[in-house]
């Protein structure tokens, strides 16, 4: 800068003066400050490089504030998933070995572990990290999971839970007759047949479905030599619905002998099949799943010879028993098998109309009559993949998927399994009654059967362990993101120093060598003043 | 009576000496006066007798013209690279300490920072504050910036004003003085003192002047001195010219200069003669030099440019957030099962251009048959018909032809545009909910065609995950060209933050009526867009060219402008420094040349202490003859 006011020679030696001063202020701005500069114009051409470099500094800060959070929500998932195959393996394990003790509850120390298990696994699903739900896809700010009570004794008298349910379609399963929707006849003296109760008419407007409750005949075969078997078949025979299904066995006119089988085959409503295998039996009491062979009598006069007619109606007396043992125990377990799938489904399916016994369908139950046990986003195609609910840019183009959803056939499968098998109970008071308690015993022992069965990991079926390892990736995704970021980070920051940072030993030379300048320049400047011939006149 | 000749001349060299001394003292007294220049004596020998006597006819300048007239220019020079320097550096402030709390790059950075933090919290209420807050703190950033821009421009308006007072005023005195001063009656270039102050105080005024403004000096054998501007128009002879500068008061980012005076929004200096007549000097660049050029510089090139370029960053960054661009769905239908169609259907695209704003452009792109070669053409929305037709700048892309489609008409009077500008090659029929364009076979094949639509303001849940987070004053930016010009202009200064959002954060998330908290979709989307999206900004900004437009992410953007104006800035500075120093070189040597050497003036008044002595001498050994004389008679 020029300096005006003063004469020229001032000037010029004040002016040479004030830039060594501006030099010193800006070397000491410089040391303080660790910058070369605090404007873009004092930075020098990496200014525009050094704006890059901050962002992408800036950027990799973000980028390790989403992986820590990430980190923590996956891990807080995975401890979840963790202890829900825990309770899977403990409740299989309780399933496979539980007795049938029943306690004063009426359940098993089996189902009393499912109970605890079934507590604890609405509690891991719901798990939360920050105030984000972590299994409820993008619907984070909802718990995924409905109250655990809630979902089995209902909410309020007007909200059904499971335990309703399924009492509800144990009813209906087993049909006003307690026989499973069943009936039994001999249209001939040798002939046994056994029919269903309800006939599907897709003809009527509206069409009639089939009722999905009860027992289903599926096949009956015989090693009796000389009996015809009909498959079942629309009886009685008539060209257009609706005419029930019944199967059927004619003995024909000789007796079947000692160790004669016939085998009926039931579907029950959870898929499962069932057998009943009556042996022809000449004994005398007959043992249990046998029938008689008609001995005839010898001893009568005249003797009566042994009949077939007589034999096919103890088949007939042994056949109505053994249907109501399989409707009364081992569909009973599959009732309520089948009530959990139905209520864990979206919408819950309810057995329609009252009484339960005389229903012949089943109705979308809403959420003023059930309780809605998944809150979260549901898991359907159109909303797509679970694992894709939730995403999050690690790195410029690096995404991970680590959404989840309770529903997801897993968790739901393992949860609805458990949840089954801690709701159903039988009377303990009843169980001095010999029928009942037998009855009771089958169930427990068709249910602990099939709980097992589904706690175990099916082939081309998602396993928790499945979800797990989708969460194991993205951590393995992240981590190695992060190394790199850290590596990245540190070259681009080494950059940015090389452009904007100082070097303080150079600045502190150069501010002592300005020093000694500037004292050099005023001593000088005062000695020139000084040397006039003014002083020596 | 050669006594009496030697007695008066004695008394002529102690009145010689005398004057001499006077000068001297004037020259110590004034050596600090800014301007003074040396005197000294024009003294000649006079005959008179036998001897000669000495007269004083005037006093010398010891000055070097040349010098001085270099030392104009460079002052000149120094007046126009000083104050552009500080100009620029006063700027610099504006853009902040890189990288710290109020840079603009440290805005954008914390805005990227929270878009990032809310798409892995997207459900988290301070993850989407978070975002609002950054949003807020870029666009005051913008805000202020702009304001200071402003600023900057309204004080070199200013400027403009003092300097063409303060020219004047000069002006008015040099004139005064110039009419004051006359030959030396004496004859010789000497002049007597009173003159010579007069032209230390005229050069002074005149070495103001030339800080203003370049000019260009001639001085006639009276020391006259007629003043011209560097381009040759007269500013001071005997009679000064009058400049006027007709200063606005408030200066906006939509004020501009003009040479149409009816247009400008700003002031122009204009010479108005003595006699009547005036030029107007802005409009003819007349002055290329002195403060006056920095600032007429500083106001309608560098701070606009600056401003284009804030403009060009805040358009971008909202467009980037809210414009949707839809390909057309292929027309006709296909089939399912697919099935050829007869050769020379015409086939085409369909288009949903109801929701198109102003400045919302149809992109069409077809192939000319004929040439096989591809056309762009990009048919963007103006309400405004004084505008048509658009020029193919209007947008960023170089490679299009840009027409204007004037909707204010309604939208039959669009499909007849449409129709008229290609007709022959495509044709456009249906309704604006449903525009078909279907190419004419024989001429153009259609390769596609897309509109690009801004949502609005309250556009929030509609299904589009883009979102207008700014607004321009609330309402919808989307490029605009109305009579008053481009919306993009001071955009910076209006950029705001929709008040939907801010009323409702998690419309930071929530898209449709059905999006779960945890939804990323549209978080995403604003990550995207602002990390990685390319896009091209408009040459007018400095950077890039017509044809080869920069592209690039919003980041490059800025740091291309940022970086651009501290280079700018430091260049400037450094050629200030040079300036300054040449100043400062020519100022030293004009001291040597002109100024008063205190060693010089005393060894002066030493040698003139002994003339007066010695004429002294000489006189009173006069007196002595005269006194033996009288004692002999």
């Amino acid at each position: 800068m020029t300096i005006s006011g003063v004469s020229g020679r001032t000037s010029y030696i004040g002016s040479g003066i004030t830039s060594l001063r501006d030099q010193l202020d800006t070397l000491t701005q410089q040391l303080s400050s660790g910058k070369v500069s605090n404007t873009y114009a004092g930075q020098g051409s990496g200014r525009s490089l050094a704006i890059a470099l901050r962002a992408q500094i800036s950027n990799v800060a973000a980028y390790a504030d989403t992986a820590v959070n990430l980190n923590t929500r996956i891990g807080v998932a995975n401890l979840s998933l963790q202890r829900l195959v825990a309770i899977g393996s403990e409740v299989k394990g309780a399933a496979v070995s539980a007795g049938s003790n029943f306690d004063n509850t009426g359940q098993t120390p089996g189902q009393k572990t499912a109970s605890l298990d079934f507590y604890d696994s609405v509690d891991m699903l719901n798990a939360k990290s920050g105030d984000r739900y972590l299994f409820s896809g993008r619907a984070t700010d909802t718990a995924p999971v409905a109250p655990a009570d809630q979902i089995m004794n209902g909410n309020g008298a007007a909200i059904a839970g499971l335990k309703q349910v399924i009492s509800e379609r144990n009813q209906a399963d087993l049909g006003a007759s307690g026989m499973g929707h069943m009936l039994l006849s001999q249209p001939t003296t040798t002939s046994v047949q056994i029919g269903e109760d309800f006939a599907a008419d897709p003809t009527a407007t509206p069409p009639v479905a089939a009722t999905p409750f009860g027992l289903k005949l599926n096949a009956i075969s015989t090693t009796i030599t000389g009996a015809t078997v009909t498959q079942p078949t629309a009886t009685p025979p008539a060209t257009t619905p609706p005419s029930p299904l019944a199967m059927s066995v004619d003995l024909g006119a000789t007796n079947p002998k000692d160790g004669d089988q016939i085998k009926f085959t039931f579907n029950l409503p959870d898929g499962t099949t069932e057998d009943i295998v009556l042996t022809a039996s000449s004994a005398t009491p007959t043992p249990a799943g046998s029938f008689a062979i008609d001995p005839g009598q010898p001893n009568a006069t005249p003797p009566v010879a042994p009949s077939s007619a007589v034999t096919a109606a103890n088949l007939n007396t042994a056949l109505t028993s053994a249907v109501k043992s399989l409707a009364n125990g081992p569909l009973v377990a599959a009732s309520s098998i089948q009530a959990g799938n139905e209520f864990f489904d979206q919408p819950p399916m309810r057995v329609q109309g009252s009484p339960a016994s005389a229903a012949t369908s089943l109705v979308a139950g809403t959420a003023a009559n059930t309780v809605i046990w998944y809150q979260g986003e549901q898991n359907t195609a159109a909303n797509g993949s679970a694992r894709g609910s939730a995403i999050s840019q690690i790195d410029t183009s690096i995404t991970v998927q680590y959404g989840a959803r309770a529903d997801e056939q897993a968790l739901r499968s393992q949860l609805q399994t458990v949840a089954v098998f801690a709701a159903v109970a039988v009377d303990p008071a009843q169980l001095g009654n010999a029928t009942y308690a037998k009855n009771a015993n089958a169930q427990i022992a068709a249910l602990n059967q099939r709980v097992a069965q589904n706690l175990a990991a099916v082939p081309g079926q998602q396993t928790i362990q499945d979800i797990q390892a989708d969460f194991a990736g993205a951590q393995a995704s992240i981590k190695s993101t992060t190394d790199r970021q850290v590596q990245t980070k540190a070259m681009a920051q080494t950059m940015l120093d090389s452009i904007e940072g100082i070097n303080n030993d150079e600045v502190a030379t150069k501010i002592l060598a300005l020093q000694t300048a500037l004292q050099a320049s005023y001593q000088t400047t005062s000695n020139l003043y000084q040397m006039s011939l003014v002083k020596f006149l | 009576m050669s006594l009496n000749d030697a007695l008066s001349i004695a008394m002529s060299g102690l009145r010689a000496n005398q004057a001499a001394m006077s000068l001297v003292s004037s020259n110590v007294a004034n050596a600090e006066t800014p301007g003074y220049i040396r005197k000294s004596t024009d003294q000649v020998a006079v005959n008179s007798g036998n001897g000669s006597s000495v007269r004083t006819v005037g006093v010398n300048r010891q000055l070097d013209q040349y010098i001085q007239a270099q030392l104009r220019t460079e002052t000149s020079g120094a007046g126009y690279a000083t104050l552009r320097s500080s100009f620029l550096q006063q700027m610099q402030s504006l853009y902040g300490d890189p990288g710290s709390v109020g840079s603009l790059e440290y805005s954008f950075n914390a805005l990227t920072t929270a878009v990032q933090a809310l798409s892995t919290s997207a459900d988290s209420q301070s993850a989407r504050i978070g975002v609002l807050n950054a949003a807020q703190t870029l666009a005051q950033q913008l805000n202020s910036m702009t304001q200071g821009i402003q600023n900057l421009r309204g004080a070199a308006e200013n400027g403009i004003k003092d300097s063409v007072t303060t020219a004047n005023t000069l002006m008015k005195q040099i004139a005064t003085i110039n009419n004051q001063l006359t030959a030396n009656p004496q004859g010789g270039t000497s002049t007597d003192s009173n003159t010579a102050a007069l032209l230390d105080q005229r050069d002074q005024y005149v070495t103001q002047l030339s800080q203003l403004m370049d000019i260009r000096v001639t001085t006639n054998g009276a020391n006259q001195v007629t003043i011209f501007t560097g381009s040759g128009v007269q500013l001071v002879g005997n009679e000064a010219a009058t400049l006027a500068f007709n200063a606005q008061g408030t200066v906006s980012a939509g004020t501009t200069w003009s040479a149409d005076p009816s247009k400008s929004n700003l002031g122009s200096v204009v010479i108005e003669f003595p006699n009547g007549g005036s030029i107007d000097l802005t409009a003819t660049g007349a002055i290329k030099s002195g403060t006056i050029a920095a600032y007429t510089e500083l106001r309608d090139k560098t701070l606009v440019e600056a401003q284009n370029q804030l403009d060009q960053f805040a358009g971008s960054i909202s467009s980037a957030l809210s414009d949707k661009t839809t390909a057309g769905s292929v027309f006709p239908v296909p089939t399912v099962p697919p099935t050829a169609l007869p050769p020379g259907t015409p086939t085409g695209f369909t288009l949903d251009v109801s929701q198109m704003k102003p400045g919302n452009v149809i992109h069409f792109t077809y192939t000319d048959t004929a040439t096989n070669t591809q056309r762009e053409i990009s048919f963007m929305r103006v309400d405004d018909p004084s505008v048509l037709p658009l020029p193919n700048t209007a947008t960023t892309n170089p490679n299009d032809t840009v027409i204007g489609l004037d909707f204010s008409s309604g939208f039959g009077s669009v499909l007849n545009q449409l129709n008229a500008a290609l007709g022959g090659q495509a044709t456009f029929s249906g309704t604006a909910g449903a525009l078909t364009v279907v190419n004419n076979p024989a001429f153009a094949n259609i390769n596609a065609a897309s509109v690009t639509v801004t949502q609005g303001p309250n556009d929030l849940s509609n299904g589009s995950p883009e979102l207008a987070l700014f607004t321009d004053n609330g309402a919808a930016y989307s490029g605009g060209i109305s009579k008053n010009g481009s919306q993009m202009t001071g955009l910076a200064g209006r950029l705001t933050i929709n008040n939907g959002i801010v009323a409702d954060p998690s419309k930071l998330v929530v898209y449709s009526g059905s999006t779960a908290a945890g939804d990323t979709t549209r978080s995403a989307l604003l990550l995207n867009q602002l990390n990685n999206a390319s896009f091209t900004y408009s040459p007018a900004t400095g950077t890039g060219s017509a044809t080869a437009p920069f592209k690039g992410t919003l980041l490059s953007y800025m740091r291309q402008f940022v970086g651009q104006q501290g280079a700018a800035a430091d260049s400037a500075k450094q050629l200030a420094d040079g300036q300054n120093v040449v100043l400062n070189t020519l100022d030293k040597k004009m001291a040597d040349a002109s100024g008063v050497n205190m060693d010089d003036e005393m060894a002066h008044l030493l040698s003139l202490q002994n003339a007066y002595s010695a004429n002294a001498r000489v006189m009173s050994t006069v007196n002595e003859l005269y006194k033996t004389l009288m004692q002999a008679f």
